[in-house]
């Protein structure tokens, strides 16, 4: 416990206080405050358990939830299956298609599906045209449309985590149960199963949460009584209204502490899992089979199935970015550049902005993110497993908390006004997805010897020249999958930023929400998104280059 | 050692750019600057910033730097400028029609001003206010309430477009009409005013709830209703200004407007705030807007012209792109030679119930959208039954009278769950009587 570390502690620690626990903290005080007396007291939350609409909407939200978490587990569990346990051609291929939407920002999609799933859509008007149907059949707006969105948006996070389980289980306790006389099917329900619950509920809980984080999937299918598009609307339309801005306040803090608490609830399972199952080690690619020939083409048809509605957002945006007019015709007709040329000739500075406020985030989130990781990893300081919790727990938060806490903690009239500088844009995005970075530097740490370190301090080098000239160098892979993995999930964020936006400051996201909401071109907002598509999976290209696969570019945050 | 080079490098690289931060911030600083919170679409932003900047930079030689604050529809903007509390981040009120404006003439957020070429605008028209006398508010950009419909979509579905407001109520329309809650658009605010002071209160709330159940989902605005009938999604939307079916058919959608047979002006209008940080700039702006410069900006930016001495022919010529479009969606050679008649509007009435009508339509209609719909269906089945039972000659005088409650209940007291009891119990008397 030198001095340095001390400081650096007490660095890092005031840090998380201005940025995360201040504003959230203001969050909740704010949530008490009671509308035209200027008192305190629990009535917000009283009211909200009573209203009729308050409650309707957390039943709907708790609801959506659970459909969610169904159907993807449903579609998840043959799916990793597949992915984990079956030799065949194309794996990888399969592998990154399925987990292209955890990068994909979730609107992106939305906006694809009601084109292509829409009343008069390319689906209605094919079968139409066929003579199949008369009618128009509606695939998307409505529960089950929404519940089909988020549960693909949120697949990748329990293929991931069941795949993991999958392949981490002993084969012994399979081939056990097999020479006891169990049946693959039998075998699979009571031995395997079982055995993945704990690596299972790390992905389940974070697709539960989903619902009370996404607000704009069902804004933009007309579905709002759900607790996060009602606290958006709340909030973001209604200033002088106080009793309705707090109860969106009180929305928020409902949501936040569903999800910390099942976040918790889920990570100390997992954690007491851990220790009575899986103690013995595995082969690194865990139980493989040959399937039969008939297994192998259901299981190849199922992942093409799983592929291809993925695949639907790129092309379908596509296809909308490069076109106009596409009205009751399956594939549009008209094509031109004209989207593009607005973007790139008259808004320009959307990209900007974008990439200014992802970059600065990024510079904030490294500068941050590795001496937190060193202190972490490397040192006995006190509170450092806090520090740990603390940020960790900012994957669980919804990005409405984050915006809506920031709005609120750095308004003009706090002694922090900082909501008037476009810097609280980057703040706020570091701190939002400040796990991402932290996460993989973390993990780089844990891998590199501390041997290589000490040797250079016994050879006389001070511990801040051995960072640089040791450590540094030898983390860089897995930091550098880190700046790119925390640039794509600033660089599409929303949720937050929405809230804390000025004229002048909107970023690509904002920029789709606004042309789809407050612009004529329908066109304009499918490029922005497919622009946002392009950029991602150029950096994905660059992450796989530096670490060698996609997958395991999108493993390491995704599998937290 | 060329890993310790890129790793130095790499923190060089981001120091440098932590420098560059003070940079980005100061440039902004050299040019004017001008702000702007409003309603008013995109393409109308658009267009004026490229035309002021013009101007601005022609005629003072130096930049102007615009920002445009637009949080959503009128009352969301009315709101905005609200809680800034005289102290706005813009100085000019750009958009929206008379209420908004007048809404925020008597919070005192406004100062008068009266721009060059004020006489130029109409001070009213057919009983509609266009300016305001005391020079708060002057319209800047006249247009009409209207409905929208794609006639593509209503063709393939064999439907013929609705001519007035109870032909919105035809059953053959159920899911197939579409509009937004009057909070977030303030179009659809006047539409209600339209209706409660068209037909009265009663019968107007009747009609809203009714409209309600005909509805295939409510859009988050007007741009989205806009859109979701652009392309077809929804072939019928309810409250739209006039301009969007002639921007959707420049674009090439098979979009039409519809005049249903009670409407009103709306006057687009712009007013300078009070406690304007840029209030100089502001009243260029102003004089600028109302310029034939000016005016040429908003057409191009696809909203009507509002100046009584512009004829479309001759902008046309003059290669105004958007002046050919709008003669063909007017019709005539300048707005003010439409021939329509309003309503009897009362403003002053209008403003006074700003708030209470939104409110009261997003709680009893919105928020109890479900509730609605399955009252009033199973009223119309009730309803079916008593019908067909007599036919049958079966004895219906007390359900009769019940299911006449039960209509009651929902359509003048918005009281859903009790219409359904009662609906229930008609239908329980039905059989047993």
């Amino acid at each position: 416990m030198t001095r340095g570390n001390i400081l650096l502690s007490t660095l890092l620690w005031s840090i998380i206080a201005f940025l995360v626990l201040y504003p959230l903290s203001i969050l909740l005080v704010e949530s008490f405050k009671i509308a035209g007396t200027g008192g305190w007291g629990i009535s917000n939350y009283l009211e909200f358990f009573k209203d009729t609409y308050y409650l309707k909407t957390f039943g709907n939200t708790l609801f959506l939830s659970t459909l969610v978490l169904l159907t993807t587990t449903l579609f998840g569990i043959p799916l990793s299956y597949i992915l984990a346990r079956y030799r065949q051609r194309g794996k990888t291929v399969f592998t990154a298609l399925i987990l292209l939407p955890i990068v994909l920002p979730a609107y992106a999609g939305v906006f694809a599906f009601i084109i292509f799933f829409g009343r008069f859509g390319t689906v209605n008007l094919l079968l139409i045209d066929m003579g199949l149907i008369k009618e128009p059949i509606n695939f998307i707006y409505g529960l089950h449309g929404l519940v089909f969105v988020q549960s693909l948006h949120m697949l990748p996070f329990i293929v991931l985590s069941l795949s993991a389980g999958f392949t981490n289980i002993d084969p012994c306790f399979e081939e056990a149960a097999e020479v006891e006389g169990a049946s693959g099917f039998w075998r699979f329900l009571t031995v395997t199963l079982p055995l993945c619950t704990p690596t299972y509920l790390a992905g389940a809980v974070i697709v539960f949460l989903w619902p009370f984080t996404d607000w704009l999937t069902p804004l933009i299918l007309g579905q709002v009584d759900f607790l996060p598009s009602v606290a958006y609307i709340n909030i973001a339309y209604h200033f002088t209204d106080m009793h309705r801005k707090y109860m969106g306040i009180v929305a928020v803090v409902v949501s936040s502490i569903v999800c910390i608490t099942l976040f918790l609830l889920a990570r100390w399972w997992v954690e007491r899992k851990k220790y009575t199952g899986l103690s013995k080690g595995t082969t690194a690619e865990g139980r493989v089979i040959e399937p039969s020939p008939l297994v192998k083409v259901g299981s190849y048809v199922y992942m093409i199935f799983i592929a291809l509605l993925v695949l639907l957002i790129p092309i379908v945006l596509g296809l909308a970015a490069f076109s106009r007019r596409w009205v009751l015709e399956p594939f549009p007709s008209y094509w031109t550049l004209e989207n593009f040329r607005l973007i790139l000739l008259e808004s320009p500075g959307l990209i900007m902005n974008s990439f200014k406020f992802s970059l600065i985030a990024l510079l904030f989130g490294i500068v941050f993110g590795l001496p937190a990781a060193y202190l972490i990893v490397r040192t006995r300081m006190p509170g450092r497993d806090a520090l740990d919790f603390v940020i960790t727990l900012m994957l669980a938060f919804p990005g409405i908390a984050v915006g809506v806490s920031y709005l609120l903690g750095f308004w003009k009239t706090t002694p922090v006004p900082l909501a008037d500088y476009w810097i609280i844009m980057a703040l706020a995005l570091f701190a939002r997805r400040l796990p991402y970075f932290l996460r993989m530097a973390h993990a780089s740490y844990l891998q590199l010897d501390i041997s290589l370190e000490e040797a250079s301090e016994v050879s006389g080098a001070g511990k801040i020249r051995t960072f640089f000239n040791i450590s540094l160098p030898l983390l860089l892979k897995g930091v550098l999958v880190g700046v790119v993995m925390f640039f794509i999930m600033a660089f599409q964020e929303i949720s937050t930023a929405i809230f804390l936006y000025k004229g002048g400051w909107e970023t690509l996201p904002i920029g789709i929400y606004l042309n789809w909401h407050r612009g004529m071109e329908f066109g304009i907002a499918a490029a922005m998104a497919f622009l946002m598509i392009v950029i991602t999976f150029i950096l994905l290209l660059i992450i796989s280059r530096i670490s060698g696969g996609v997958l395991k570019a999108a493993w390491g945050p995704g599998g937290t | 050692m060329r890993k310790k080079t890129l790793a130095i490098t790499i923190f060089a690289v981001l120091a440098m750019a932590l420098l560059l931060v003070p940079n980005f911030a100061a440039k902004a600083q050299a040019a004017d600057k001008l702000g702007w919170v409003g309603p008013v679409y995109k393409e109308l932003s658009a267009s004026l910033t490229e035309g002021f900047k013009a101007y601005y930079k022609k005629t003072y030689g130096k930049d102007v730097d615009i920002t445009f604050v637009r949080p959503g529809g009128w009352p969301v903007c009315v709101d905005k400028v609200r809680i800034w509390g005289g102290k706005p981040d813009a100085d000019i009120f750009l958009g929206a029609g008379a209420p908004a404006h007048e809404v925020l003439k008597q919070d005192g957020l406004l100062i008068p001003y009266r721009p060059k070429n004020w006489d130029k605008v109409p001070a009213e028209w057919h009983g509609m206010k266009v300016k305001d006398k005391d020079d708060y508010w002057t319209c800047f950009a006249p247009w009409i309430v209207t409905n929208l419909y794609n006639e593509k979509v209503l063709k393939k579905l064999r439907l013929p477009p609705p001519k007035t407001w109870n032909d919105l109520l035809n059953p053959i329309y159920r899911g197939n009409i579409v509009h937004t809650l009057p909070y977030a658009s303030g179009t659809m605010h006047e539409a209600i005013e339209i209706l409660i002071q068209g037909f009265g209160e009663k019968e107007a709330w009747k009609y809203l709830r009714l409209l309600a159940a005909q509805l295939a989902r409510f859009s988050t605005g007007s741009t989205d209703t806009t859109n979701l009938v652009k392309r077809g999604e929804v072939p019928i939307g309810v409250a739209q200004p006039q301009m969007n079916a002639m921007a959707a058919r420049k674009d090439g959608y098979p979009v039409r407007d519809l005049l249903p047979e009670k409407t009103i002006l709306v006057p687009e209008a712009v007013a300078l705030l009070k406690g304007a940080p840029n209030e100089k700039i502001g009243k260029i702006f102003l004089d600028w807007l109302f310029s034939m410069d000016g005016q040429k900006y908003v057409l191009e930016g696809r909203y009507f012209a509002a100046r009584s001495d512009i004829k479309f022919s001759v902008w046309e010529k003059e290669g105004v792109t958007m002046a050919k479009h709008a003669e063909k969606a007017l019709g005539v050679d300048s707005f003010w030679d439409l021939d329509v008649g309003f309503i009897e509007y009362d403003l002053d009435l209008a403003t006074k119930r700003w708030d209470e009508v939104n409110r009261k339509y997003e709680y009893e209609i919105y928020r109890k959208w479900g509730e609605l719909k399955s009252s009033l269906f199973l009223i119309e089945e009730v309803e079916g039954e008593i019908q067909a039972a007599k036919a049958q000659k079966m004895k219906v005088k007390k359900a009769e009278a019940k299911i006449k409650e039960a209509r009651k209940l929902f359509e003048i007291d918005g009281a859903y769950a009790a219409a359904r009891l009662a609906a229930s119990k008609a239908r329980a008397l039905l059989v047993a009587p």
